[in-house]
């Protein structure tokens, strides 16, 4: 049975301008100590998922699913109470921006210490005891004097060090880590990238990794999802993906990077721009921005087509010689 | 309604490189007042940084915050005087002239900010922020101004029709498209880009390069590209300087540098990058620790706290930059980098 298990999930926001599905029908599913990454650009629902799991969707936001089972347990008939006991225990997560994500009014040791003692009712010595730990074993230097400071004395690579220890102060067993590196700079990237993965393996946690960035996945996840416009467009093990992507947008984000391009002056692109809410295009969501778009693309919705190792939400995948991908 | 010529004065041959801008030496200390009690403090934000800016070329600044790179285009500029060291342009000192002259240069170096969504007035339409430049440099009439930003909007991809628009309703590339055309209104010789690419996403970074690159080759730019990117960098720049606390610790040709990094900070920022593609992957730890204070650096080579080189040597003595194998660089070791 694997931990976390969503079938058809959405979620719809009421906006003035009506109704948007920022995720669409998507399926996900995490083992017991799997490390799974969501890549997409901004706008294609990978934060907006993660919220509906964590259950911090707010009030304008809709969640329906036919199926959200965490370790057997239905998240969306558990009360607002049994909810809260679960979130931040045994599904925790990490934010993108360390620097907004920790209150400013409060030390780092009393924003530790909060989570035991709401989760794990611990007493005052024996929290302390544990958030010394806990900042030890995220990496910061001298973490007993480390307790009483204030977010604004520590830099944006200790911030998230400090969201990490948080995060995993209960022992969760569902780890989502939302950007975790995205506003750090790459030597520090690495360091919480590689703290996140030790972590992961020492305590056999599941980790879901959601990143805009192609090389971040790449390094870190074993099985990946793609998602554009709200929908999963492909899922596929790490090291086929990157090698012989099947979706069409897949090969072109791959082909995008100036990675891929060294010798070549210009980079290929995607013309246009993720569709928002009123340019939703009927059929497959990416047909206005594909290079291999056909008549039957722009008139019937696509589903998700297994094929060997993942799936693509294609009528036409890529082949694996030829295509944007070869 | 036919387009005036945006450059007429441009040379035709592309062959000959010309130096537009010269910096030697360029410093740039803050005075930090402490307190009653205290005596003032002095950051080194660049702390002797020389380079040159050729025509049609691209130099592209890495580090990591706080390296001081965001100061350096401060000084380029001429936002802010250098404390010391000299910016020349076509050979003449930036900061020697008159009120008028320093205007007068400030027309030819143009900048490009990260944040195109902080960068661009929400309250002005596309038209008028295009304009703008050339309301206050320019004695142009109306009918002029308009012809010039429309003309520019076409050649940065944009359609006519967007003119009366304002930012809010344009996407995060399309913004930055904007700024590159506003930045390029008053036919500057050096465009200053500061992490123009790093807010936007894969798809619309690869069209905002590319367009620099046409820009650049129509127009004969002279690039000074600030990135943290070096998959980024590797693409668009001809040559590349490595920062680390205010000094440059790597500085030459894109290929020499990136075929056999001599200082083991740029071989960190490297090994650092992520890959997709496993074999350009190198499994290096990433250096110990974070940057040190600017307040208070270490003694001899800044790096030598998170060097895993180190040497008693590094902690004693301040390596000058100097050249090997086609580079400069700032490392006592840097011919035994293999």
């Amino acid at each position: 049975m694997p931990l976390l298990d969503i079938r058809n999930l959405s979620v719809e926001f009421s906006t003035r301008a009506g109704t948007f599905r920022a995720v669409d029908g998507i399926d996900l599913t995490v083992d017991e100590g799997e490390v799974l990454g969501i890549v997409g650009e901004s706008g294609s629902g990978k934060s907006v998922t993660s919220l509906a799991v964590m259950g911090l969707i707010a009030n304008n936001g809709r969640v329906v699913a036919d199926r959200m089972d965490f370790d057997g347990r239905d998240l969306r008939t558990l009360s607002e109470r049994q909810r809260r006991k679960l979130t931040g225990k045994d599904v925790a997560m990490v934010f993108q921006e360390p620097m907004t994500s920790l209150n400013p009014c409060f030390t780092v040791g009393f924003q530790i210490m909060e989570s035991l003692k709401v989760h794990e009712n611990m007493g005052r010595a024996q929290r302390k005891r544990r958030a010394i730990e806990l900042l030890e074993q995220v990496g910061i230097p001298a973490p007993e004097s480390r307790l009483s400071s204030f977010p604004h004395q520590l830099s944006g690579g200790m911030s998230q060090r400090v969201m990490i220890a948080m995060a995993i102060s209960c022992n969760p067993r569902l780890l989502i880590a939302d950007e975790p590196t995205t506003a750090l700079d790459v030597t520090i990237q690495k360091q919480i990238l590689d703290l996140l993965l030790d972590l992961q393996k020492d305590r056999g946690m599941a980790l879901i990794l959601i990143t805009h960035d192609m090389g971040v996945v790449a390094e870190t996840a074993r099985r990946v999802s793609v998602m554009y416009a709200g929908q999963v467009v492909e899922n596929r093990p790490a090291r086929d993906l990157f090698t012989h992507p099947q979706h069409p947008y897949t090969g072109a984000l791959l082909d995008a990077l100036p990675e891929r391009a060294i010798g070549k002056r210009r980079l290929p692109t995607i013309p246009g721009v993720v569709p928002g809410i009123a340019d939703r295009p009927r059929g497959c969501l990416f047909n206005p921005r594909c290079g291999f778009v056909q008549d039957k693309c722009r008139r019937e919705a696509v589903p998700l087509f297994p094929d060997d190792g993942g799936s693509a939400r294609c009528f036409y995948p890529l082949q694996v010689t030829g295509g944007v991908a070869a | 309604m036919t387009a005036a010529p945006l450059r007429p004065e441009a040379p035709s041959s592309r062959v000959q490189r010309e130096t537009v801008l010269d910096a030697v030496d360029l410093k740039k200390h803050y005075r930090l007042k402490r307190g009653l009690f205290r005596a003032d403090a002095t950051v080194k934000a660049v702390d002797g940084v020389s380079f040159a800016l050729q025509t049609g070329r691209t130099l592209a600044v890495v580090g990591e915050s706080g390296c001081g790179k965001s100061t350096l285009a401060r000084m380029v500029t001429l936002i802010d005087p250098p404390t010391s060291g000299e910016l020349r342009f076509d050979g003449r000192d930036m900061n020697a002239g008159t009120k008028a002259e320093a205007k007068a240069l400030r027309r030819k170096v143009q900048m490009v900010f990260q944040n195109p969504y902080g960068s661009l007035n929400p309250r002005k339409r596309i038209g008028t922020i295009l304009e703008e430049p050339l309301v206050i440099n320019t004695d142009m009439g109306r009918a002029e101004r308009r012809e010039r930003a429309s003309a520019m909007m076409a050649k940065v991809g944009l359609r006519p029709d967007q003119y009366e628009r304002y930012p809010h309703m344009f996407s995060g590339g399309q913004r930055q498209r904007i700024a590159i055309a506003r930045a390029l209104m008053l036919n500057p010789r050096v465009v200053v880009a500061d992490e123009p690419v790093s807010a936007l996403d894969v798809s619309i970074q690869a069209q905002v390069l590319n367009l620099m690159m046409d820009l650049q080759e129509e127009f004969d730019l002279a690039y000074l590209f600030i990135s943290h990117d070096l998959s980024v960098v590797r693409h668009i720049a001809d040559d590349i300087m490595v920062m680390y606390l205010g000094r440059p610790v790597e500085h030459g040709p894109k290929e020499t540098v990136f075929a056999h990094p001599r200082h083991p900070y740029t071989r960190a920022l490297m090994a650092a990058t992520p890959r997709v593609n496993p074999l350009l992957r190198q499994d290096v730890a990433p250096p110990k620790g974070e940057l040190p204070s600017p307040l208070n650096p270490p003694s001899g080579c800044a790096y030598h706290k998170r060097c895993p080189h180190m040497t008693q040597r590094c902690a004693d003595e301040v390596p000058p930059l100097r050249e090997v194998d086609g580079r400069h660089v700032a490392c006592h070791y840097a011919e035994q980098m293999d």
